[in-house]
């Protein structure tokens, strides 16, 4: 097989059309940004040279940006918390459930499988003020004077109630994840430690969890990853706002290429988020290989 | 007392369980519910009030006052002009760095992984820039190929360990008795992964059906949108006075994946669970 299979030809043929499409369209799209990242530019007209200027705008004088890393360490934070740890606590749960487990999976998934749009407009419904919508309502009956709670005009917590959001879409995927890692575990090593007297959450904590600690620690990356490069939660459901107080890295780079058509200075955050989500990327690859040769 | 203690815990297990199920699940059962509501309901009834009558007028609204059958057309197009060509070239490119031997293929493989980490968001201002120079704006060439190339990562990352997994000796058997590479690859390769294609296919349908920023980015008009930013659009303009055609919109967008998503959850499950723990 390798004799038929090995020759270049053969392996050019296979490889090269993804090679090709890949290699225009992601790597040097990128490299592509890094040019534009130098110039002055509105996207028409004259390209206008000016160095480093951009990053050095970027970097010491521009507030926003500074405040959109800062939302964007936020988002993230709490993305890792709800769809990990949450994540977590739906697998266990379905490892402890014995009838309907399949349907059970089945349905938790499915804020997964919706598009980002529909759940930012449900939302919208969901934490409206006037008319009441449902949350609110649910609230008003703790507290009257939540009815009128303001969630996703409010700059106080819009970040939050976005990240939350994102986090309610993709908690089910890592449900999935640990829940097939948690099944892997092999049985003898909880029913041992529950012969020794191990209380149940003892059994998890001690026992289960660190057996499948590489899934988790690969999975916080993942997370880590996915949320550096949100976007479409802050655009839709907040607008970034109000003001900029759900500003992203990734939505601020949007805006001031696509809406103030500043190109080079878009393409610089553009090149910053890709620094970022690389290092990231990097440490990522080096935990799970590290894991992989014990 | 033990025994006792137990059905506590299950009890407390039961009532976690439906309390997740509700969180998960509501939502999109309160946006249906709440499609069939008058306007009248809207203005008597409490949020999470049942619609006092079972009223398709805000169907009849959404079918004849948006262009959803337009965005479906369009939607349809793009998730087969993406699906198609990106099963097969990244089968072809996953199989290949999985079983033949060369040189730089680890390499090449590393190259194509790169982009699992890098945002598609970074590609837009010179995609933009190079579409426009091209004519492609406004395109269903600007809306499928850029999503091809963003998709090849993460399948190419499946096919190549699923292809772990395939015998090669049925492939020499082929080789001798006279079948090309490429005849190879079609007679055997493809009907044998049929099944990891299938996984990797539900599951590159569901991101390509839900996909928002780039269609939004090179898109224009009505007639080239997908149901994802004709929903936004519609719900844009509709949104603050006409709740009932909202929830119906939504609706309307969601009973496909919904459908699609419980023929072949078991798959797309599957999938997503091995190609994240074995890596």
């Amino acid at each position: 097989m390798q004799k038929a299979f090995g020759k270049k030809s053969i392996i050019l043929l296979f490889i090269f059309p993804a090679f090709l499409i890949y290699t225009l369209f992601v790597i040097v799209s990128i490299v592509w940004a890094g040019y534009y990242s130098f110039f002055d530019w509105s996207g028409v007209g004259e390209k206008i040279f000016i160095g480093l200027q951009n990053y050095i705008e970027l970097l010491s004088r521009d507030d926003v940006f500074r405040s959109t890393i800062w939302h964007t360490v936020i988002y993230t934070i709490i993305n890792v918390l709800i769809q990990v740890f949450g994540g977590l606590l739906f697998a266990i749960l379905l490892s402890r459930v014995k009838k309907g487990r399949v349907a059970l999976q089945t349905l938790y998934y499915v804020p997964v499988v919706i598009s980002s749009v529909a759940i930012c407009q449900i939302f919208s419904k969901l934490l409206s003020v006037t008319p009441t919508g449902v949350v609110n309502q649910l609230l008003s009956v703790f507290n009257p004077a939540l009815k009128v709670m303001e969630w996703t005009s409010n700059p106080n917590i819009s970040l939050y109630v976005t990240a939350f959001v994102e986090g309610y879409k993709y908690l089910g995927l890592y449900m999935v994840i640990f829940y097939a890692a948690l099944i892997g575990v092999p049985d003898e090593l909880g029913e041992a430690a529950r012969i020794d007297g191990a209380s149940l959450f003892q059994e998890y904590w001690h026992v289960r969890i660190p057996y499948i600690k590489p899934v988790i620690v690969a999975n916080c990356l993942l997370v880590l990853n996915g949320s550096l490069r949100s976007f479409e939660f802050s655009y839709l459901l907040t607008h970034g706002g109000p003001g900029n107080a759900s500003e992203l890295m990734t939505t601020y780079m949007y805006k001031q290429a696509f809406t103030s058509m500043k190109y080079g200075y878009g393409s610089a955050v553009a090149i910053m988020i890709v620094i970022i989500c690389l290092i990231v990327g990097v440490l990522f690859k080096k935990i799970t290989g590290e894991e992989a040769e014990k | 007392m033990k025994t006792k203690k137990v059905t506590v815990g299950s009890v407390i297990k039961w009532i976690l369980v439906v309390l997740l199920l509700v969180i998960q699940v509501y939502p999109f059962v309160y946006v249906m519910i709440s499609s069939f509501k008058s306007l009248d309901d809207f203005r008597k009834l409490p949020a999470y009030a049942l619609p006092s009558s079972f009223y398709i007028g805000n169907y009849v609204t959404v079918f004849t006052k948006s262009h959803m059958l337009t965005y479906f057309k369009n939607s349809v197009i793009v998730l087969i002009g993406v699906l198609i060509p990106l099963l097969l070239i990244a089968l072809m490119a996953g199989f290949a760095l999985s079983k033949i031997k060369f040189r730089g293929k680890k390499f090449l493989l590393n190259y194509f992984l790169l982009g699992l980490m890098l945002p598609m968001q970074v590609a837009l201002i010179p995609l933009f820039t190079i579409f426009n120079k091209l004519g492609l704006i406004n395109t269903y060439a600007a809306i499928i190929l850029p999503q091809i190339a963003f998709s090849l990562s993460y399948s190419i990352q499946l096919f190549y360990s699923f292809s772990k997994f395939f015998p090669e000796e049925i492939l020499e058997a082929a080789i001798i008795d006279g079948c090309s590479p490429m005849g190879c690859f079609f007679r055997m390769v493809v009907p044998l992964s049929l099944n990891s294609v299938i996984t990797v296919a539900t599951m590159q349908a569901v991101f390509c059906w839900n996909e928002y920023i780039n269609a939004y980015t090179f898109t224009r008009s009505t007639d080239m949108k997908t149901v994802t930013l004709g929903l936004n659009d519609y719900v844009g303009s509709m949104g603050l006075t006409d709740w009932g055609a909202t929830f119906a919109a939504i609706t309307v967008t969601v009973i496909p994946v919904f459908i699609f998503y419980f023929f072949s959850s078991k798959r797309m499950l599957a999938g997503m669970a091995s190609g994240a723990v074995k890596g």
